[in-house]
């Protein structure tokens, strides 16, 4: 890792807030950035060099809803060229998928790889990274700052196909923190697995957790309807603070308020740089939490779990925001009593924005089946759902969620080159991934497992 | 009922008393005749019959083509927790286990179970027909008593209760015996010995830790009749439990397992059978460093007798019982284990370890006929069943699920 040089504030804050926000959010004129902002974090994440490669003969879902049977997909300096068939490509590397399949490589939208550590020990019991839990308004984390680039979770997601994943704070707060996009390479810092330029999100938790941990802890608040309270006074305090803040950075004050980790998030919030992924089961929680935005002014990307998103299907269309789903978990806490099975494919068929999640490392490795769950029970209450438009579940749609679909999600010229060659039917339980493309590269590949990570050396058996 | 069957094959019968036929079915019986291409199973008066190729349909009989459709067994879970929590994460509806209090092994899931669960149904419109629910940790090492279920509609029906005795080991139990694994083990053999020295009467009450109904409850495990499952990791502890089962002569039944495949050729030659997680690849606990993928399939490759769990955050205990074992049986053939392993280890296996009735997990003629029929591959999560048979009569598929669908169903 190069050493960063050392900067005076203005010039950090200034070069961090052209790498995150892009050329849309220069300083001022005066040369102040906004704190709420900068990037603590920057990404140096580079893939490595790989050559230009076709892959031939696969049955080809391109993520946008088109299959291609014997198709082709060229790939270049880390972008996807083309797709089609009968590619020229003299030169490439040529891969044989016949009989196998190709899609965008999966994209988890909601993962505590890096926080929730394998193994599990009496420390995580204690005080567990998975979310900070001194404050129901933890606003001010940054989730990347808490990762173990080393977990033992990132390498079994990257050989199940997933080839981006958010890393989101857990749900107990009801502000949780910002979430991380995370490409799930081998590296020793999370840095150098953030996906450069990939917009931070929020997360936020409604219902059962905050309420019932504030009750316990005797603070915050107790009840469903204190939550929405609780979040109006936030954002008050939040709009005050970013007023000064512009003040400030429009040089109609002379000295900078005080930065406030926490309200720097919801400033961002209202600026419109950071999108809400709240943790919601209840159709009712939701309408409330939607409305709430909408007075408020922050944006939700999507509602995580959603397990009754299919009661308010047309809602969620309307409103543009993604519904974040498993295929089939239910019944285990009381706001998850109504769950479906073809929860998914009812948002799916009012015209919804809906894609699976893991929640949990073992989950992480199965995305695909759960698709595969998912759209099966769809399918037996009579809707379509052919193969080439699931996929979207599991990549175009949550990219969109994200954020990222100009990049990712979709095998489509320009956009980066993550892509899987499964070993037959994406969807069936009895494919494995061969290959797993990022950016152009192959970060795995089947026949040559990798290494064992640090922390297996000189541990496991072998049989 | 065969005179049964002989009036009918002569004259046709009444629908109440007509036998059922299915045809054109890719049967897996799970016993003698194996499996069976085009198959014709018979089933009367509750039982199978037979499951033989091209065979005629009896005069009479309820026919139902399966249209070349894989018909097997209905499921068995090996150690479930159905009936014994409604929502798992509100303690006022969770029965699984008793945390304080003074019942340890004499502690029986039998007195909680709730027929009417609505998570019954959807086990059973899974494919489940049958299952051992068995108690969730307890204060300490010994959890407490199984049972038996099947699910009969409209919900289920404890069919034996005390048909097994739980007992945890290994890091999950440790803080709960004072901080280290050895204590639990320590309990266990002192338990095992009070409740032998109380069958013989030489039990001196002065001396001894543990209750009565607890000794009492010990009982058919030290006489062999119930196996004592003991949940366990880590080899070490799998170690242990090979020396307990030689030791104090009972029948030791692994849980968990997660490093047993390290162990396959010492559980065989002790004929342990091993109950595991086929989807527990990573290790969630310093006792689990070893977890991988091809667990079944190297210890059934050794002769070890295996079934499975799906644990499944812990969802899959007690939710979708049904689609869960069936997915992680896909999953161990996915990672070289061969399917009809699989597909016994979710239904004539664990009726073997257990000891369900005669046939249970199988389509041998005279088995309770609990018949499956699917759209597609069982072991592929994503199929279901189209008819499921409880004791030869088609079970409803419909649960609380499917109402609320019918109910939310996109208008087309």
């Amino acid at each position: 890792m190069p050493r960063a040089r050392r900067l005076g504030r203005p010039a950090l804050l200034a070069a961090m807030a052209a790498l995150v926000a892009g050329p849309a959010l220069a300083a001022a004129a005066n040369g102040r950035v906004a704190p709420y902002l900068a990037d603590l974090f920057p990404s140096t994440y580079t893939p490595p060099a790989a050559p230009e490669t076709l892959i031939v003969h696969a049955i080809v879902l391109d993520g946008a809803g088109h299959r291609l049977d014997d198709g082709q997909v060229l790939m270049g300096s880390g972008k996807i060229i083309a797709i089609g068939h009968d590619l020229k490509a003299p030169g490439a590397r040529l891969i044989d998928a016949r009989g196998r399949w190709v899609t965008p490589g999966i994209i988890d939208i909601h993962s505590h790889d890096g926080t929730y550590h394998l193994p599990q020990t009496a420390i995580d019991a204690e005080a567990s990274d998975v979310a900070e839990l001194s404050d129901p308004n933890t606003a001010g984390v940054w989730i990347e700052s808490g990762i173990d680039a080393e977990d033992l979770a990132f390498a079994h997601a990257l050989a199940s196909g997933v080839t981006t994943l958010q890393v989101l704070p857990g749900s107990t707060p009801v502000f949780g923190g910002r979430t991380v996009v995370l490409h799930p390479v081998p590296a020793l810092t999370v840095q150098a697995m953030k996906m450069p330029g990939a917009p931070q999100g929020e997360k936020m938790a409604c219902g059962e957790n905050p309420k019932t941990y504030d009750v316990e802890k005797g603070r915050g608040p107790t009840s469903a309807a204190g939550e929405v309270t609780f979040i109006r006074d936030a954002f008050a305090k939040a709009r005050t603070y970013k007023a000064k803040w512009d003040r400030y950075l429009a040089g109609e004050t002379a000295d900078a308020p005080e930065d406030d980790p926490r309200l720097d998030t919801l400033a961002a919030m209202l600026e419109g740089k950071i999108a809400a992924h709240i943790h919601c089961y209840r159709a009712s929680e939701m309408a409330i939490w939607l409305d709430l935005a909408r007075d408020i002014g922050f944006r939700i990307a999507a509602f995580h779990h959603a397990v009754e998103g299919y009661k308010i299907a047309p809602l969620l269309v309307s409103r543009g925001v993604c519904a974040v789903v498993w295929s089939d978990w239910w019944g285990f806490k009381v706001e998850a009593v109504d769950g479906i099975r073809e929860n998914a494919a009812f948002i799916d068929a009012a015209g919804g924005c809906v894609m699976m999640h893991s929640d949990g490392p073992f989950l992480g490795q199965w995305l695909n089946v759960e698709a595969g769950k998912a759209a099966a029970a769809g399918r037996r209450a009579g809707l379509a759902l052919p193969p080439e438009h699931v996929i979207a579940w599991l990549t175009s749609n949550p990219a969109k969620a994200m954020g990222l679909a100009d990049r990712i999600g979709a095998l489509a010229p320009g956009l980066d080159a993550d892509l899987v060659v499964w070993s037959g039917d994406p969807f069936s339980v009895y494919t494995h991934a061969d290959l797993v493309f990022i950016d152009g590269a192959v970060r795995f590949d089947r026949s040559q497992p990798p290494p064992a990570p640090d922390f297996q050396l000189g541990r496991a058996p072998t049989p | 009922m065969k005179w049964l069957l002989a009036l009918c094959l002569a004259a046709a019968c009444g629908a109440a008393s007509a036998a059922t036929a299915i045809i054109h079915a890719h049967a897996f019986t799970m016993a003698g005749a194996g499996e069976v291409q085009d198959a014709t199973v018979i089933i009367d008066d509750g039982r199978v019959v037979s499951v033989t190729a091209h065979g005629p349909a009896p005069a009479g009989a309820r026919v139902i083509d399966a249209g070349g459709r894989v018909v097997t067994p209905g499921l068995i879970s090996a150690a479930t927790q159905l009936g014994l929590a409604e929502v798992s994460l509100a303690a006022d509806t969770d029965d699984r286990a008793v945390s304080s209090g003074p019942l340890g092994a004499a502690f029986d899931v039998d007195y909680a179970f709730n027929a009417n669960s609505v998570l019954l149904p959807v086990a059973r419109a899974d494919g489940l027909t049958r299952a051992l629910i068995y108690p969730g940790m307890g204060a300490g090492p010994f959890s407490g008593q199984a049972a038996m279920i099947r699910l009969i509609p409209p919900g289920g029906t404890v069919e034996r209760s005390r048909a097994a005795e739980f007992a945890v080991t290994g890091q999950a139990i440790a803080s709960k015996v004072g901080g280290s694994r050895a204590a639990a083990w320590g309990l266990i053999r002192n338990a095992l010995g009070e409740a032998r020295r109380l069958g013989e009467g030489k039990l001196d009450p002065r001396a001894r830790l543990n209750s009565l109904p607890d000794l009492e409850a010990l009982q058919p495990v030290i006489a062999g009749t119930i196996p004592l499952v003991i949940q366990a990791d880590r080899a070490s502890d799998l170690r242990q439990a090979i020396d307990l089962a030689r030791d104090e002569k009972v029948r030791v039944v692994i849980l968990g397992g997660a490093e047993a495949w390290s162990l396959a050729t010492e559980l065989a030659a002790a004929k342990i059978p091993v109950i595991l997680d086929p989807q527990a690849d990573m290790p969630q606990t310093y006792d689990q460093i070893g977890a991988r993928y091809d667990n079944a399939a190297l210890l059934a490759k050794a002769g070890v007798p295996i079934a499975f769990q799906v644990s499944g955050n812990g969802v899959y205990l007690s939710y979708n019982v049904g689609e869960a074992i069936r997915w992680g049986a896909g999953m161990a053939v996915a990672n070289g284990l061969p399917y009809q392993e699989a597909l016994a280890a979710i239904t004539s296996a664990p009726a073997a370890i257990f000891g369900f009735p005669t046939g249970a997990g199988t389509l041998a003629p005279g088995a309770d006929a609990d018949v499956v029929i699917w759209d597609g591959d069982p072991l592929e999560p994503a199929s279901a069943p189209t008819a499921v048979f409880v004791g030869g009569e088609p079970a409803p598929l419909i649960t609380r699920q499917t109402l609320l669908r019918d109910r939310y169903a996109p208008r087309r």
